[in-house]
């Protein structure tokens, strides 16, 4: 029976709580902790505060708040980069975050050698790359630019090459976090397209972004967070709309 | 036991990584792994030098006596400077994506023990053009050189995430292991060290193992199997504490990076 009604959950975020320290002068050797033992005064941010959060299978979640809001912090707790202080998070099914694009590129190698890079640090292995190779490729638009070194690379190139990857990752819950703030136009669409595509597949996704379109376009259910706190959770129209009132 | 499955889970980038810290050491230079093969060659003409002609130490075949004990050492030494520094050399992908970071103090074990392992083909060469050749002793090195694995890999797990939290400790480890090189029986044997002292050096661990191999390969005769039984409880249990250290502090390693 319980195993029936995880099934249906992917994320599940109860009482979560995480703190920042913020140190003002941070001591990092034992000479400066021991010289000046009184400068690693230091201040605790509360960034989360007993968050609840609850996503099903499928869903297309967008978080959207001010900068410093803690929608950045919260996904780097659901792929396990940092650990609440409090709190627990469960998630049921594989995960893959598009946080930072292009982990572990190594700008010495080729494309197609970084592709390798790149998605074993996901936790695929070479069978599963070799599969996915052709798909990554295309889609990147890279052409026979893919046995070229990275560092001969644009940045444009190198952002598509990297989402890429990280798109075809294969995974049941994505986090995606501002990705499509580079490339230009036409990669953007393309981006969003397969996005779409992925949720039509079941996939679940948790996105943030400050780009309204993009989150009406793709997502059904919004969460606004205020300072560390959930303000408003419900159907994307009405929170966007009660958001962009706040805003401006 | 859910570390060895997500290790499992992730042995594509165990091995990318392993593979990357291998030949991205040497790729910017002119001899690239060719090395792995001159350095621990000049530190031993070094040696080989130094001690019997300007310290007198007298022991038949010196060299080879050298040989022997130096490079396993060096394996030692360089596995444990570097670990100093394997995480806070990867902090870019530590931030941006989540994988088990025991990954990165193992593949740093492991690169080193792949060059131990074709340095050791200078040690074969070597034995056979002095004429000593291998004993049948030569089974027992496996053990030995896993042995130093495992003993390795604690000190790695260790010292990597400590360093994390105390960046002092890179600074020390250095000239610890300068020390260290001089409490182990590498220039010298354990015989020739005063009765009363020996029961101090004992307790080093690379002692047991440096001895191991000496009596392996210098003296082909089987190891003290006593001291290779005693060593493989604490090797094993210096693995179990190392993990636990490296696991309590790689939940923040994110945030101190």
């Amino acid at each position: 029976m319980k195993k029936q009604s995880n099934n249906k959950l992917a994320i599940k975020v109860s009482h979560v709580t995480k703190n920042f320290n913020v140190y003002y002068d941070k001591a990092n050797t034992l000479k400066e902790r021991m010289i000046f033992f009184n400068r690693n005064q230091k201040e605790v941010r509360k960034v989360l505060n007993d968050i609840n959060l609850e996503i099903s299978k499928g869903e297309t979640v967008a978080l959207i708040g001010v900068n410093g809001s803690g929608k950045s912090t919260l996904l780097k707790l659901m792929t396990k980069i940092i650990y609440p202080n409090s709190g627990n998070i469960k998630i049921h099914g594989k995960l893959t975050s598009l946080l930072e694009l292009g982990a572990g590129f190594h700008p010495d190698f080729s494309g197609r050698e970084n592709i390798y890079f790149n998605a074993s640090i996901f936790g695929l292995t070479k069978a599963q790359i070799d599969k996915r190779l052709d798909d990554i490729i295309a889609f990147s638009e890279l052409g026979d630019y893919i046995d070229n070194p990275i560092r001969t690379y644009s940045s444009g190139m190198y952002m598509r090459l990297a989402f890429a990857v990280a798109i075809n990752v294969d995974a049941d819950i994505l986090l995606i976090d501002e990705v499509l703030a580079v490339g230009d136009q036409h990669f953007q669409e393309k981006c969003l397209n397969k996005m779409k595509e992925l949720k039509k597949e079941g996939k679940t996704m948790v996105f943030v972004s400050h780009s309204m379109d993009a989150v009406k376009f793709l997502c059904d259910r919004a969460i606004w967070l205020y300072e560390g706190q959930i303000r408003e959770d419900g159907s994307t129209e009405k929170v966007v709309s009660d958001y962009l009132k706040v805003c401006s | 036991m859910s570390l060895v499955q997500e290790l499992y889970h992730y042995r594509e980038f165990l091995k990318t990584s392993i593979r990357k810290e291998f030949r991205g050491k040497y790729k910017k230079s002119f001899l690239g792994v060719l090395w792995s093969f001159i350095n621990p060659l000049l530190q031993l003409l070094v040696y080989a030098l130094v001690f019997p002609f300007i310290m007198r130490v007298k022991v038949e075949n010196y060299t080879m006596f050298l040989i022997v004990a130096l490079i396993p050492w060096t394996f030692f030494n360089s596995t444990v400077c570097q670990s100093t520094s394997t995480i806070i050399a990867s902090s870019g992908i530590i931030k941006k994506v989540y994988f088990p970071r025991a990954i990165l103090p193992i593949s740093n074990v492991t690169s080193n023990f792949i060059n131990f392992l074709i340095s050791c083909i200078i040690i074969i060469i070597a034995l056979f053009i002095s004429g000593m050749g291998l004993g049948a002793s030569i089974i027992y090195l496996p053990i030995v050189m896993f042995l130093q694995y495992v003993f390795s890999l604690a000190i790695s797990f260790i010292l990597s995430s400590v360093t994390v939290y105390i960046r002092d400790l890179e600074y020390f480890v250095n000239v610890l292991m300068m020390l260290w090189f001089y409490l182990t029986p590498i220039v010298y044997e354990v015989s020739m060290i005063p009765e009363k002292f020996r029961m101090i050096l004992n307790l080093n661990p690379m002692v047991h193992i440096i001895t191991a191999y000496r009596d392996i390969l210098y003296y082909q005769k089987a190891p003290d199997l006593k001291a290779i039984g005693i060593l493989f409880v604490i090797c094993f249990i210096l693995l179990f504490v190392g993990y636990h250290i490296f696991h309590k502090c790689e939940k923040r390693f994110a945030e101190e990076l």
